[in-house]
């Protein structure tokens, strides 16, 4: 039979079925299925309507879970009925319900976008997206019907797999709207996060904009005020859109904190019907406000990288690379401790934070030879404490080896810094220790391109600063 | 059976081994013999589980983990710690005896200079227990600091004019403010702050890290008490080896007191005409009897006094080494002060604590009593801020310039506060001050702590705290975590309970003072 047929065929025995008045819901189905339709072209204004729309339309998130239930619900009956049949009826009854909730739902879904004047993509997307659900429901309704009745049909099937589909996309796009875009993201690690998706502020991403004031915006009030929401016209999801303002005008006045009306918002006392965030979100922490107006004084830039007068104490660093898992060198590791008196010591529990290469009990006899020996566990070890030892500038080319090293010790060694230039690849070292050594400015300068060195300590040497009683000197 | 001579047990009591019965079954009932064997034993056989974990198995088990070589042995520490990477491998602890008054030092209320002699609010003061050295007071008069305040560093922190070298490393410090405890008098209170319970028995913070974390160098106590030299004229509540007890874990775990004059270690030379070597065959013929009687008892103490043989032949050369300051730069004395050099004193103490810290000491801590001022604290708090405000300082910066700082720990507190209203007679020349568990000010510096903040507050009395308090168990529960320890999982099963340093009361890491 060709396909024309066939669908001439199905539109006929709708036709019938109808006629006989025996399914009065497949006309009311019908019927709906034109008004699901329209409605995929109804223009969301972005303006606030009624209250009462609202009222209703909140219980959207409440109704909504119910058709999703009873949605994936749906796949397990079917299947399970192949073998019990009773379970196949059951089906047909919760897809009939899961219809009849999701038109429901629908419905609220739309007084909650059209009364809270909701516009943006991510709405239009998610209320397409509910509406392909409903219709697609009712297409399986439809069809299910004349499989019951001996044509066992793929296009079920097919229908099912897509309405499953669509679900899960509409969940996320109402998940984004309610959660926040980076809901699912946010807690990535940081790799994962890097490898995904280059920052929105990537243009400069170590000024004091980015690092301090975007991730503030970013947590508490881009769920409102970005590419999902948009509401009062106000997106906060770039440097360009912060300062470009909303319906209210500008929002951050540069150099008037005061006069800064997103200042202004998140300063009002909580129960002011204007305090931002709106409707018990999380509220600015003081310390995110202090960022933020200390930027705004100093002139709302997109590129300075500090602020004038704002120390940001103790900035938590962004967790290191792990290292691999030395498990397996267990034995190895006891072996070597047993012969050779300096320990490898775990860091932590957690194998991938490495390992401690510990000299302390053997520290005067500790040397050159003796350090070259833990070169076999060299990239798991990120700290190596050689601090009177008896390491020499040789045993420092053996350190190259060490490329997951954090802090070196070396302090009190008879080290004149000859070699140190080749440390200079050990790209994840923060701290080097060469206090009371020989070490010499000059034998220094090869370490000035290491972008992670922080704390290098050079007390009693002749490279140490002039400033007294202080000897840690930073290279950046 | 031979009896001796100062044994008073009656000759004729028949024991086990006396009976008829097959040597093996001797054998059984000696490993038998303690009563928490037994019991462990018996619940075994019988299926008593529920008894064996109470008594014996658990607590066996723990213990045999405990002792021994624990540490030496293997790159993963047995009990699974540190549960995460720590900032401080170390900690070194200025525990100030006697409560310092948080509000000459730390706590700045300029409000209170206008309100001399005034009373304290009925409704500040609550219902709060007073001790009884000043429940009886008719009035309760507001004596202000005697010492005006000023603002240092970066920061701008307020700190008192007594403490001129404290001043000067504010930016290096995290104080908290709003520290509170719950005891009001020395004994309970000081028990409080080191072991987390009220009662004596319990470990201390250095036994429990001693027995989490282990040695950082076989050659050195882990845990080491240092106690400054009285000042007769100060007033001294007692300290003692309470204190640095390991209460239940093995007793390898409590502190090393070094003795501030005389040796350091008492009995640690070898006597006249007894070699080093002759002192090593000694010794091993000591652990080897030890190590039978373990075969034979199974009493995991036996395990610590073998340790402890092997850890006081090892300070022999160890101790003097460490305690030998000939070698100091300059720069050291002209930090630390001419007073360093002299054993016992504070300044002595704490560049001993620096010392150590380089040798792998894992904590030490430094006692200086005599903070009790009671009455005439005009007369007496200058004094004791002289005695310790420049060693403070100066272990401080010293660590800090060595590139010690990155990885200890360093505190500062006392037990309690102080009150703001006058203890005895106020007049404007003296005044003193009563035992205030309810706020008191601590300090931190170093790893794992964000430097130059304050946190918490208390009211305009000093007397309350309004914003962020922290509770002992609190503040202990963050000294666990700069060091990378969990509170809540480390635990050690000891009488049915899984017993922990922060006590069975819920205790929260305070996160807004970690780095």
């Amino acid at each position: 039979m060709r396909l024309a047929d066939k669908i001439f065929g199905f539109a006929g025995d709708l036709w019938q079925r109808l006629r006989q008045g025996q399914r009065p819901w497949i006309g009311a189905s019908c019927a709906t299925v034109l008004v699901l339709l329209s409605l995929l072209f109804l223009p969301l204004d972005g303006r606030a309507h009624a209250d009462w729309l609202q009222f209703f339309g909140r219980f959207h998130p409440l109704l909504v879970h119910l058709p999703i239930g009873l949605i994936v619900l749906l796949p397990v009956l079917e299947i399970l009925g192949m073998r019990r049949p009773s379970l196949r009826e059951a089906a047909g009854l919760v897809l009939e319900i899961a219809l009849g909730t999701c038109l429901v739902a629908i419905l609220f879904g739309l007084l909650l976008a059209y009364g809270a004047g909701e516009s943006g993509t991510t709405v239009t997307r998610h209320m397409r997206g509910g509406i392909l659900l409903g219709s697609e429901l009712l297409l399986c309704v439809v069809v299910r019907r004349t499989w019951l009745e001996g044509q066992p049909s793929r296009a079920y099937f097919l229908l099912l797999t897509a309405v499953l589909l669509t679900l899960t996309w509409t969940a996320h796009q109402g998940g984004s709207l309610t959660h926040g875009g980076d809901y699912l993201t946010r807690y990535m690690p940081p790799a994962v996060k890097r490898f995904l998706a280059p920052s929105a502020i990537s243009s400069h991403p170590n000024s004091f904009f980015a690092k301090h004031v975007y991730p503030a915006l970013d947590t508490k009030c881009i769920a409102c005020h970005g590419t999902n929401k948009e509401q009062g016209g106000l997106r906060l999801d770039s440097y360009e859109s912060l300062m470009a303002g909303g319906k209210d005008g500008v929002v951050i006045a540069p150099r008037n904190p005061d006069g800064s009306l997103l200042l202004q918002k998140v300063t009002l006392a909580p129960s002011d019907p204007h305090f931002m965030p709106a409707e018990g979100r999380t509220p600015l922490t003081p310390d995110e406000i202090a960022r933020i107006r200390a930027w705004v004084r100093a002139g709302a830039s997109a590129e300075a990288s500090s602020v004038p007068g704002m120390v940001i104490a103790g900035e938590r660093e962004e967790a290191p690379p792990p290292v691999g898992d030395y498990s397996a060198l267990m034995g190895e590791i006891r072996q070597m401790q047993q012969t050779q008196g300096a320990k490898l010591v775990a860091v932590s529990a957690k194998p991938s934070d490495g390992l401690i290469l510990r000299t302390t009990d053997i520290a005067a006899s500790f040397d050159d030879a003796q350090l070259a020996k833990f070169e076999r566990f060299a990239p798991f070890i990120v700290d190596a404490e050689l601090g009177r030892t008896a390491v020499t500038d040789e045993g420092v080319e053996t350190l190259v080896q060490f490329k997951n090293l954090r802090a070196l010790h070396l302090e009190d060694t008879a080290l004149t810094g000859r070699t140190l230039g080749k440390l200079s690849s050990l790209s994840q070292l923060t701290y080097l220790n060469l206090s009371e050594t020989r070490v010499t400015s000059d034998a220094l300068l090869p370490l000035k391109s290491m972008p992670n060195l922080r704390h290098l300590y050079l007390f009693n040497t002749p490279a140490e600063p002039a400033s007294p009683e202080s000897g840690l000197r930073s290279t950046q | 059976m031979k009896q001796h001579p100062l044994c008073s047990d009656c000759e004729d009591k028949i024991t086990p081994m006396d009976l008829p019965i097959p040597a093996g079954l001797k054998q059984e009932w000696s490993k038998s013999e303690s009563r928490r064997q037994f019991l462990g034993r018996s619940g075994k056989v019988l299926g008593w589980a529920a008894l064996a974990s109470l008594f014996g198995e658990a607590s066996l088990h723990h213990r045999a983990f405990a002792s021994g070589p624990m540490q030496a042995g293997s790159a993963m520490n047995n009990l699974g710690l540190p549960h995460f990477a720590p900032k401080a491998k170390r900690a070194i602890y200025l525990f100030m005896s006697g409560a310092p008054p948080q509000v000459d030092l730390f706590d700045y209320k300029p409000n209170l200079a206008t309100q001399f002699n005034n009373d304290m609010p009925a409704s500040v003061r609550g219902n709060q227990q007073l001790t009884g050295m000043t429940a009886g007071q008719a009035r309760f008069p507001i004596a202000p600091a005697h010492w005006p305040f000023s603002q240092h560093g970066q920061t701008g922190t307020w700190i008192s004019e007594l403490l001129p070298y404290t001043a000067r490393m504010v930016d290096d410090l995290t104080l908290i403010k709003s520290t509170n405890t719950d005891a009001i008098n020395h004994e309970p209170a000081i028990m409080l702050m080191n072991t987390g319970n009220m009662n004596a028995g319990k470990p201390c913070l250095g036994a429990w890290l001693a027995y989490g974390l282990g040695s950082m160098n076989d050659n050195l106590p882990t845990f080491v008490v240092l106690q400054t030299k009285t000042n007769p004229k100060e007033n001294n509540q007692p300290v003692s080896s309470r204190l640095w007890s390991s209460g239940f874990l093995s007793s390898e775990f409590s502190g090393v007191g070094l003795r501030s004059v005389g040796d350091p270690v008492l009995y640690l030379e070898d006597p006249a005409g007894v070699d080093r070597d002759t002192r090593r065959k000694m010794l091993n013929a000591v652990e080897e009897i030890n190590r039978q009687t373990l075969a034979e008892v199974g009493d995991p103490e036996t395990n610590s006094r073998i340790a402890q043989y092997e850890m006081a032949f090892r300070m022999q050369s160890s101790v003097p080494e460490l305690t030998d300051l000939s070698k100091e730069p300059q720069s050291t004395w002209d930090l630390y002060g001419p007073e360093a050099k002299e054993p016992g004193t504070f300044a002595y103490n704490c560049l001993l604590a620096r010392r150590m810290a380089e040798r792998g000491v894992r904590f030490t801590q430094i006692y200086k009593r005599g903070w009790d001022v009671h009455d005439n604290v005009v007369g007496n708090l200058p004094v004791l801020c002289q005695e310790t405000d420049r060693g403070s300082y100066a272990l401080v910066t010293d660590l800090k310039r060595r590139g010690l700082l990155d990885d200890t720990l360093v505190i500062w507190g006392g037990e309690f506060g102080r009150t703001v209203y006058s203890q005895g007679g106020l007049s404007q020349d003296n005044y003193g001050r009563d035992h205030h568990p309810r706020c008191f000010t601590v300090w931190m510096a170093g790893a794992g702590v964000r430097a130059g903040i304050s946190y918490g507050e208390t009211d305009e009395y000093s007397y309350n705290v309004v914003k962020d308090p922290v509770h002992v168990r609190d503040f202990n529960a963050t000294i666990l975590h700069c060091l990378g320890i969990d509170h809540n999982k480390f635990t050690y099963k000891f009488q049915g309970l899984d017993q922990k340093l922060t006590s069975p009361v819920p205790a929260f890491v305070v996160q807004g003072v970690l780095a």
